[in-house]
């Protein structure tokens, strides 16, 4: 798309976004990949609409104002990624446009609270685990409370766990074949805290040696995915301190989103002094499917137990894994390898689930919309057991499903293969 | 500027005015008035989402209309007549011609909310209304044994309403006909705002509405024909050194007698394209590549059809090689399909062409197609149809750095070689804006005459898609 984007005034940024403008032929092909053109039909609320109105806003010709309602229901999916033919990484694009486009934002001070809350909550586990439980004793309020505050209680679970603290080095059992790093990640500590613990089990079984080095923190996604770049910066910084890549033969994450993020580094620094330590820091970056999956292919995994009864395994593709990281196999590979496992594929599997990042909190109603169409196909495929490998997925999944009355599991993809080890599934 | 000169551009040439985020004009008040603010969309950020089509920017309509029903459509048209402003019909606008970029501040009818599809197997007909996506059409019928064989490259995105407008082709098209071939009815509104239902007997003026890219009305529903799919189907690749031995091996295969049910071609720049997207495993080194579809209800015969085919390919030079399985087949055609888009990766903005000639001539013509892109110096690639002789040869440049100018003459070179071999401009994608100049070349002065007047008939005041298939008369 042909484009007076300032490069030179908006610097480094500016050549990423321009870059994505420029590759966007505006042929249509991202339209039926995108949630909310399916929800809302407008070509403003399309992949093509929001490149045509951030180019729009970036040469001067459009206020911010104006673009802002269609470019902040954008999920980040990426679902038009996978979709688009020639190659434009709108990704990239969204983010750097947010992070270009949110010191310029004025918004409500309820509106400036809560995203203060959410950036501050979301990466401190321990404050998050006790917002959560807080939450939990709220729940039997939602009801008579604003929609802003409904949305976050709805996906909390029943019952918050208690954090289980992980060890700073898990051993490899059995002849050491692997040493990685592991990102614990924040909010799925407090949530979900078996998904790290069934983790660092299935790893360790394996003969893979884990690490997870202090002074690691959040990986900055939900800080830079929602324009606030100068704390996504220091997050990621801090990351890289703490992560010495020639240490480790992988750096893991066990969260598609948090995964995403530390893939993306580079290109959060392009242009800046830690650009290439970035790059070589993202270049062992693998989601824990890849990395298991790469082993099964190669030198062979530990041998499942069989489930105890023929199990049909819905397994959701979350946004930040299949287009976002590109993996989609990988999973599905290592669940057929239980015994009695088989993998429904779930209608409309692209589209995402709603869940987004914060976006549940930032638009709960299009969020809302989307879980309950995501439910609704998952429980048309009468899976046993529903499997994915995100931890807002799964809360905003097993949130839906259960209101629309199915008791179904659902789990981390590990978390099967750790109980198919322990001869549990 | 020129709309001369607005064929090569994407860049928007209306002046772009701050808003504050309100109708700022007395039609979009008005419209907003009778229609509800759900359907009429007025605002600038709204307003300039939907002055594209695939392949070009216009002008930013006053308003954009979202009708639900015929009766919001004609609303609109008296509206707008009464204003005295020009009306653009808009699908999912991923056409390739112009066709639904305005080029008069005007009002935008989008017809994506008019979704209702109804199918009758017993009568194998289905009827849309325009805004429906066209695969939806034959995943409404498949339950019934049935299909709707039209299957632009876009299909998934694009709309019957649109593929109406510029009469759209694809792949299937070689053996089963494009979209017009498949009307048996149709509805539309005229410029005056009265609807009118066409038959496809004498005088055939659905026939005349059909690839009228919204100029002489606006269809707001179709009677689809519907078909059974054939039984069987083998999916064959080939590549060859260079394009003229894809095209020896087209023309001899069917003077050989073969009638695959697709017959598409792509030169090596287009292949290393959409390898780049998806990671096939296509020749890349190749500098052509054909993909075969032979089909039918007889597998002796499908197979039959096929070797005739290889034979004819393994006779110009080609390597052949069968795909195994459904899965290889489909990702195989999702590379075809991807091939238009992709081309986005080598340069950022393009001219295409739509040309169509006769079999007999097509290795020559890809050949000085492909010797005129190489003494032009700009990046020039071919792919298409080539079963039906309809070429898509396409001009990638980027305006910041090559001449448009130089763009503009190497296209018009190609149409005429096109024209010279008793071909003509457009195959499927409409003559819109981007082929519009080079009508002069293609229609003799009587038939102009003949065409002007038949617009003048359906639109004397000239307020449907203005600017669209016919140049401006001054210049005639």
């Amino acid at each position: 798309m042909n484009n007076d984007i300032p490069v030179r005034e908006l610097g480094p940024q500016g050549e990423v976004m321009a870059h994505a403008v420029d590759a966007c032929v505006h042929c249509g092909f991202c339209l039926p990949a995108c949630p909310t053109y399916a929800l809302l039909g407008d070509e403003m609320d399309s992949p093509r609409g929001r490149i045509v109105l951030m180019k729009e806003v970036l040469e001067g010709g459009l206020d911010l104002l104006d673009a802002a309602p269609h470019l902040d229901r954008c999920l980040g999916c990426q679902a038009c990624v996978t979709a688009c033919p020639s190659g434009v990484p709108y990704g990239e694009l969204i983010t750097s446009f947010r992070g270009w486009s949110e010191p310029q934002r004025q918004r409500s001070a309820f509106d400036k609270a809560k995203r203060y809350a959410i950036l501050k909550a979301l990466p401190a586990p321990k404050l998050f685990s006790v917002a959560a439980r807080a939450g939990q004793y709220a729940k039997p309020l939602a009801p008579a409370l604003p929609a802003a505050l409904r949305g976050p209680l709805d996906l909390l679970p029943e019952h918050v766990p208690a954090m289980q603290p992980s060890p700073a080095v898990t051993p490899a059992r059995g002849p050491r074949r692997g040493r990685v790093a592991f990102l614990t990640g924040c909010a799925q500590q407090a949530l979900a805290p078996n998904f790290n613990a069934a983790t660092l089990r299935v790893l360790a079984r394996n003969g893979i040696e884990v690490v997870i080095p202090g002074g690691q923190g959040c990986c900055g996604a939900a800080a830079l995915h929602t324009g606030a770049r100068d704390e996504a910066l220091r997050l990621v910084r801090a990351n890289l301190d703490a992560f010495n890549p020639d240490d480790y033969d992988a750096i893991l994450s066990n969260a598609a989103g948090c995964g995403a993020g530390l893939k993306e580094y580079p290109v959060i620094l392009h242009g800046l002094h830690d650009e290439a330590k970035a790059q070589a820091f993202a270049a062992k970056v693998q989601d824990i499917s890849e990395y298991l999956a790469t082993l099964a292919r190669k030198e062979g995994v530990e041998p499942f137990m069989p489930a105890s009864r023929p199990l049909k395994i819905a397994y959701h593709d979350a946004c930040h894994l299949a287009h976002a990281q590109k993996v989609r196999s990988a999973p599905r590979e290592l669940l057929r390898l239980i015994p009695g496992v088989s993998i429904a594929e779930i209608p409309e599997g692209d589209l995402c689930c709603g869940s987004a990042g914060t976006y549940n909190l930032e638009q709960p109603e299009l969020a809302g919309q989307l879980g309950a169409r995501k439910a609704g196909h998952i429980l048309s495929t009468a899976p046993d057991l529903v499997a994915s490998g995100n931890i807002g997925c799964h809360t905003q999944i097993q949130s839906h499903v259960r209101r629309q009355g199915s008791a179904v599991p659902v789990m981390h993809t590990v978390e099967v293969l750790d109980l198919a080890y322990r001869g549990e599934l | 500027m020129t709309v001369e000169k607005l064929a090569l551009t994407t860049t928007s040439p209306a002046p772009k005015p701050k808003s504050e985020g309100k109708a700022d004009n007395a039609l979009a008040t008005e419209l907003t008035r009778r229609l509800g603010p759900r359907k009429v969309l007025s605002n600038l950020a709204e307003r300039l989402s939907y002055r594209f089509d695939a392949i070009q920017f216009g002008v930013t309509p006053l308003a954009v209309v979202l009708p639900e029903s015929t009766e919001d459509v004609i609303a609109t048209v008296k509206a707008a007549r009464r204003a005295g402003v020009s009306i653009v019909g808009r699908g999912a606008a991923s056409g390739l011609s112009g066709g639904a970029a305005p080029m008069q501040p005007s009002v935008v009818i989008s017809f994506t909310r008019m979704t209702d599809l109804q199918i009758f197997p017993q009568r194998r007909e289905a009827v849309a209304q325009p805004g429906v996506i066209t695969l939806a059409v034959t995943e409404a019928a498949r339950p019934h044994g049935l299909i709707y064989p039209p299957d632009p490259a876009s299909f998934r995105t694009s709309t019957i309403g649109g593929n109406l407008g510029e009469n759209a082709g694809g792949p299937l098209c070689f053996k089963y006909g494009v979209t017009g071939d498949y009307v048996t009815a149709l509805d539309f509104v005229d410029a005056e705002g009265e609807v009118h239902t066409l038959q496809r007997d004498a005088y055939d003026l659905a026939g005349l509405l059909i690839g009228s890219e919204g100029t002489l009305g606006l269809i707001t529903s179709a009677t689809l024909r519907l078909t059974p799919p054939p039984r069987f189907t083998r999916t064959l690749m080939a590549h060859f050194a260079e394009v003229g031995q894809a095209a020896e091996a087209v023309s001899a295969a069917i003077a050989a007698g073969a009638v695959p049910g697709k017959l598409e071609f792509m030169d090596g720049a287009c292949t290393n394209a959409v390898e780049d997207y998806l990671h096939l495993g296509l020749p890349r080194d190749a500098g052509a590549v054909l993909l075969v579809d032979t089909d039918g209800d007889d597998l002796d015969t499908v197979e039959e059809e096929r070797a005739l085919v290889e034979a004819a390919c393994l006779e110009a030079g080609g390597h052949v090689r069968r795909a195994e399985g459904e899965a290889e087949a489909a990702a195989l055609w999702q590379a075809r399909r991807s091939v238009s888009p992709a081309l986005g990766r080598i340069r950022p903005q393009r001219m295409n062409e739509d040309i169509v000639v006769p079999r007999s001539v097509l290795p020559e013509v890809v050949r000085q197609i492909r010797a005129l892109g190489d003494a032009s110096g700009l990046k020039l690639v071919q792919f298409g149809h080539i079963g039906d002789g309809n070429l898509h040869p396409n001009i990638l440049f980027d305006p910041r750095k090559e001449s448009e100018e130089a763009v503009h003459d190497l296209a018009h070179k190609i149409a005429l070689v096109a024209l010279r071999h008793g071909g003509v401009l457009s195959g499927e994608h409409g003559i819109g804006t981007m082929k519009r100049d080079f009508m002069r070349d293609a229609v003799d002065a009587e038939t102009m005459t003949a065409l002007r007047n038949v617009k003048r008939a359906f639109d004397p005041a000239d307020a449907l898609n203005p600017g669209k298939i016919l140049p401006d008369e001054t210049h005639a």
